[in-house]
């Protein structure tokens, strides 16, 4: 979730938005390869009952005789230590990571952008309150915020999401209310407001739209930053139980057989580092294609 | 009997350090000879949880005290007897209400003053005026009289296997009662030291560290230092079975205690190391809660688990359990009928007589295990397969062991799980460890988590160690009927017989396994050979 | 400038209170009963209701946090379910070595990071440029549990070549023992003179070093680059250009110069990252720290301990962020009078 410094305010282009598609495209390797990556690990979700060779062995299905055994034709990425077959339990696991993700930034985009739209745009007190708190949930580097609530809440995959949905808000409420305030000063907002339009309109017509460049950006830097957060909290024990099929659950339960069966441990954790990995690629692409004047990094 | 620990057992101090296996790298060359030799033992739980006080630790201190204190006999596994430690004669009067011990000259405590059987007289009374840990075992003891300075005289209220009692493995030991100083000996003991009369005596407690407990030589040890011998034993707590097994590799430790089976056989053929694979007398239990389940649905979950694919899973760590008394023991039989077998048709009968089954309610139960110990991982996994086939949908939890145990012991019956995954080991070699412990009621839950009470049963269990020493026949007998009984009420089901895999250094000689002291490795008696 | 650090320490302040309250609000919503946990499990209805008034947990919600936050302060942060030790006392024995291990890491990153950032920003847009930033990328994509457990296979396992686990040899203890002084290992063996023992914790440091380096090494590389570039078509450094200064000059002082500033501001939100990603690796690598501390609370359900280091290591976060922020503002003129 750490990123660079704030973003520079959103700058309008001169450039036709079309225009800027078509040379983006081509000259944006990055984000053509983090789309399609994020689109693959998409469709895979969506279609692993009908992808996985052995679909009960993301539910409750074990089989004792089969257990770590080493990949083969019959089972690609080769059995856990109950006999599962780890394909079919990494195929179902895509349905878990992008899941939380969705949800989790769902559920941080609602809380998070009314009050950083209020915190900008009208400022004063309200500001001040808003930003506050936000610096309170901010002092805790993300994971922790999450372990903590994760750690008194019972264990679940809906613990884990309201417990990263909690950490995640603030993020967002900075960010835009950025936007808005930077939006807010300008002299139009002021003729608009002289001509008796209403602050309300104001702000669903003028000030979100120019927000929502850098919060597209942001949203696609941070599924990686969830599905990590989340695989780690799996990690620690803190999330979905057994059978679940989640990557980090995966990773916890193959360590200790990891020298001795590597497929157990191997195959999920690379599969959390392609997702991540592949919507960062999307999100840096994104960046480039959308803040043109800004030297990528 | 403490199931306490995941896998290791009771008493097995054993640990060495081999000093000179370490020198900062990870190389896999042999050692140089020192003068110094240290035994490291690798164990996953930390071991001086129980306190430093002979009379009550019940857990996992065993590895540890087994090392600093000794008790009146030893047992034997080659002859299924005990053998003289402390005590070098003792006999019987004719009715078995009189036991008298020959007590060994020379011997000293690790606080100075010598054991004679005053001393030892004191330690056991404390021991059973305590009343902590296994102190049970001196149950059938009225009264204690030192006739002689090295006569100890025991007075019982019936007739009891006394020799075999005090060679159990907690709650035997004879230690000095008066600290140095004359300060309060629990206090003394609980701040890391010992009392004892063994070879080697506490040298250091880093408590909740790594190296928790460094143990080195008592030099007036009444065995003497003549000939190859470790001066110094460490425990290493390691929680990951990975690392042991690399540190066992790269020489930093000598013995592990446990690890999953495929680690331990990736570890065959390894120049340096040497692996023993041994039956034992420890058993992993489920103990299903009998005031939140009825009969049926025990009766239903104990033909609902797959025993076969629990021991095809954990490849030759588990032997299929026949009842509750492990083979080896007085009182195990292979016959017994109503043994529990995997049998989800009958199972699913069972069921439907309580209103679940498939297609009917669902029936939702909970299980606790001890984290860190993958076998129990793997059998609540294959556990919640098996039974989600007939319905039941099981929600397994792993907690650390003191965790699983406060919860089972919670005072709020809601709290309570409804599985209790543990393993159990008896005390001395004896059956009636389980019977006592897992069994009888107990007015405050404490290792009866299926909260089982039946008066028969208890009525049972008061006579059969009396008649065992009486009449052996009639007792194993009884141990029979009781098996049967609890079999046909299923207050719990026994998942498998532990098979120890243990893998240790190939630089020593002289380790034998003794299932009297589950895990415990008795130091002393090994040969480096620092080749 | 004083009264910029002044405004700042007061933000912190108030910040670090919001913490507290926080954390205070997240200890009371552990379901169950904390006054029957306390009074054990063979209490009696009325050892219960004593406990929660001992434990004060009759009292409002309002004077319960009042009374926490005066404990807090005082230095009593609860007693450990699992080790039965004051929090205080546990965290301070742990602390050092995972504040060993995450300085090492961060040093590691930078030195590791900042030429691999100039390098992608002198020839951007070339094969280098990307691999480097795909590198980048893939080191803040890394699960860090997976990559410890797949480096110590590697390293330790396969190739001998590094230890696998553990602090030092333990064999060094009987030969060589280290005396404690900070609690950092490596430090207590370079002060003391202890120069087997210093090689052994150095060797055991690589490792989970490494490890905890990946992200922060991507973070920095990442930003370096994009402040190089951003800075090269400047007045000042085409000037230094234009003096004859060689391009390796140009940017390795012109250019990073500016630089820094984003480094240093990112280095104090990552120390704060990278202490809780010691949570996921302290465990593969037996390293005695936080994170060990605090997966065992975790798996001990010991909730003292858990939010005992949730609110140390919050705090550490603040008072990092809070120097480097005066630090900067004292380099930059510019940042004070935002």
């Amino acid at each position: 979730m750490i990123e660079a410094p704030a973003p520079l305010p959103a700058q309008d282009s001169t450039v036709p938005r079309g225009a800027v598609l078509r040379r983006g495209i081509r000259a944006n390797p990055l984000l053509v390869a983090g789309a399609a990556g994020s689109a693959l690990i998409l469709l895979v979700a969506l279609l692993a009952p009908l992808l996985a060779p052995f679909p009960g062995d993301a539910g409750t299905a074990t089989h004792p005789l089969l257990v770590l055994r080493p990949p083969s034709a019959q089972h690609w990425f080769g059995t856990d230590n109950v006999g599962r077959d780890v394909c079919s339990r990494v195929l179902y696991g895509a349905r878990i990571s992008p899941l939380i993700a969705v949800i989790v930034l769902l559920i941080a985009t609602v809380l998070g952008i009314p009050l950083g739209v209020m915190a900008g745009y009208f400022g004063g007190w309200l500001d001040e309150v808003i930003m506050r708190v936000t610096d309170i949930f901010l002092a805790f580097p993300p994971l922790l915020l999450a372990l903590a609530f994760a750690a008194v809440l019972p264990t679940s995959l809906t613990t884990v999401i309201i417990a990263i949905a909690i950490t995640w808000w603030p993020w967002y409420t900075r960010l835009i209310r950025g936007q808005a305030a930077s939006v807010a000063g300008r002299p139009y907002i002021e003729a608009c407001r002289a001509l008796g339009i209403s602050r309300w309109r104001i702000l669903v017509r003028h000030i979100l739209p120019n927000s929502i460049t850098p919060l597209l950006v942001q949203i696609s830097f941070d599924v990686g930053g969830v599905i990590l957060t989340a695989s780690a909290l799996s990690f620690l024990g803190l999330g979905a139980q057994d059978p679940t099929p989640d990557w980090g659950l995966m990773v916890a339960e193959g360590q200790g057989y990891f020298t001795t069966a590597w497929w157990v441990v191997t195959f999920p954790g690379l599969a959390i580092l392609f997702t991540a990995f592949t919507f960062n690629l999307f999100g840096d692409g994104l960046r480039d294609l959308l803040d043109p004047k800004r030297t990528f990094l | 009997m403490k199931p306490h620990r995941a896998w290791p057992i009771a008493s097995g101090c054993a640990v060495a350090l081999l000093l000179a296996a370490c020198g900062g790298s990870s190389s896999s060359t042999a050692p140089p000879h020192q003068a110094s030799q240290v035994f490291t033992y690798d164990t996953t739980a930390t071991v001086m949880d129980d306190g430093w006080d002979p009379a009550t630790e019940y857990s996992d201190g065993v590895l540890a005290m087994n090392n600093m204190y000794e008790t009146l006999t030893r047992f034997n596994p080659a002859t299924h007897g005990v053998s003289p430690l402390l005590a070098t004669s003792w006999s019987k009067s004719a009715n078995g209400l009189t036991w008298t011990f020959q007590l060994r000259h020379g011997v000293y405590f690790h606080t100075g003053r010598p054991m004679n059987a005053q001393a030892a007289k004191a330690a056991i009374d404390r021991t059973i005026a305590l009343n902590g840990g296994a102190a049970y075992i001196w149950g059938a003891v009225k009264s204690i009289d030192a006739t002689g300075p090295y006569t100890l005289v025991f007075r019982l209220k019936y007739p009891a296997p006394l020799d075999l009692q005090s060679s159990a493995d907690y709650s035997a030991y004879i230690y000095d009662t008066k600290a140095p100083n004359g300060q309060p000996l629990a206090k003394w003991l609980n701040a890391g030291h010992d009392a004892g009369t063994g070879p080697y005596t506490a040298q250091t407690w880093n408590k909740g560290q790594e190296l928790e407990v460094i143990e080195k030589s008592f030099p007036r040890y009444w065995g003497g230092w003549s000939g190859p011998h470790y001066t110094k034993v460490v425990f290493r707590v390691v929680s990951s079975d990975t690392t042991s097994a690399q540190l066992l590799r790269s020489g930093q430790v000598t013995f592990v205690e446990q690890m999953n089976p495929f680690l331990w056989r990736s570890l065959q053929g390894v120049p340096g190391i040497h692996l023993v694979s041994s039956p034992s007398w420890q058993n992993l239990l489920g103990q299903f809660n009998a005031k939140a389940l009825s009969l049926p649905v025990r009766q239903a979950i104990a033909y609902g688990i797959n025993y076969p694919g629990i021991v095809a899973a954990l490849k030759g760590a588990a032997v299929p359990a026949s009842g509750i008394v492990p083979a080896g023991l007085l009182g195990h039989f292979s016959d017994l009928p109503g043994n529990y077998s995997y049998d989800p048709a009958k199972a699913t009968q069972l069921l439907n007589q309580a209103g679940y089954g498939p297609g009917k309610k669902q029936l939702n139960l909970t299980l606790t295990y001890t984290s860190g110990d993958s076998n129990e991982q793997v059998v609540a996994s294959l556990m919640k397969s098996s039974l989600a086939k007939l319905n039941i949908n099981l929600t397994a939890q792993s907690l650390a062991w003191p965790t699983q145990w406060a919860k089972g012991k919670s005072a709020n019956a809601s709290q309570r799980q409804d599985i209790f995954i543990e393993y159990w080991w008896p005390d001395y070699a004896d059956p009636y460890s389980w019977f006592v412990n897992l069994l009888a009621t107990e007015k405050q839950p404490y290792f009866n988590l299926s909260y089982y009470s039946n008066p028969t049963l208890d009525a049972q269990i008061n006579r059969v160690e009396s008649l065992v020493a009486t009449n052996r026949t009639a007792g194993i007998n009884l141990y029979r009927t009781m098996q049967s009984e609890i079999l046909q009420e299923a207050p719990l089901t026994v998942l498998y017989e532990n098979n120890y895999q243990y893998a240790m250094s190939s630089h020593f000689t002289g380790f034998k396994v003794n299932p009297a002291y589950p895990n415990v490795v008795f130091v002393y008696d090994l040969k480096p050979t620092g080749s | 400038m004083i009264v910029y650090a002044a405004r700042r320490i007061a933000l912190a302040v108030l910040v670090i209170a919001g913490v507290l309250v926080l954390t205070f609000v997240i200890a009371r919503v552990v379901p169950g009963d904390p006054a029957a946990t306390w009074a054990g499990p063979h209490a009696s209805a009325a050892q219960v209701a004593a406990a929660r008034k001992f434990l004060g947990l009759d009292r409002p919600p309002a004077v319960q946090l009042l009374s926490y936050l005066g404990g807090v302060l005082a230095g009593n942060w609860g007693v450990s379910v699992h080790t039965h030790q004051p929090v205080l006392s546990d965290i301070g024995t742990a602390a050092p070595a995972s504040l060993e291990l995450v300085t090492a890491a961060l040093i590691l990153a930078v030195l590791v990071g900042v030429p691999l950032g100039l390098v992608a920003a002198r020839w951007p847009d070339g094969l280098l440029d990307h691999s480097i930033r795909a590198g980048a990328i893939l080191g803040v994509s890394m699960p860090v549990f997976w990559m410890a457990l797949i480096l110590q296979l590697v390293f330790s396992q396969r190739l001998h070549l590094l230890p696998a686990a553990g602090e030092f040899s333990p064999g060094l203890l009987f030969t060589h023992p280290l005396a404690r002084h900070t609690g950092a290992d490596v430090v207590d063996a370079l002060i003391t003179g202890n120069w087997p023992m210093f090689g052994s914790t150095l060797t055991h440091l690589v490792l989970p070093a490494i490890v905890v380096a990946a992200y922060p090494c991507g973070l920095i590389a990442r930003i370096v680059r994009a402040q190089v570039l951003d800075t090269i078509g400047e007045t000042h450094v085409q000037m230094a250009r234009a003096l004859g200064f060689r391009e390796r000059s140009v940017y390795g002082r012109f250019a990073m110069k500016l630089a820094w500033n984003p480094v240093a501001a990112t280095l104090a939100l990552v120390f704060g990252y990278s202490l809780v990603n010691t949570f996921l690796v302290e465990a593969v690598f037996d390293w005695p720290g936080l994170g060990s501390y605090a997966a065992a609370s975790i798996a001990a359900l010991d909730t003292p301990a858990t939010l005992g280091v949730t609110l140390f290591i919050a705090l550490v976060y603040v008072v990092a962020n809070l120097v480097v922020d005066i630090v900067q503002a004292a380099i930059d003129p510019r940042i004070r009078l935002r």
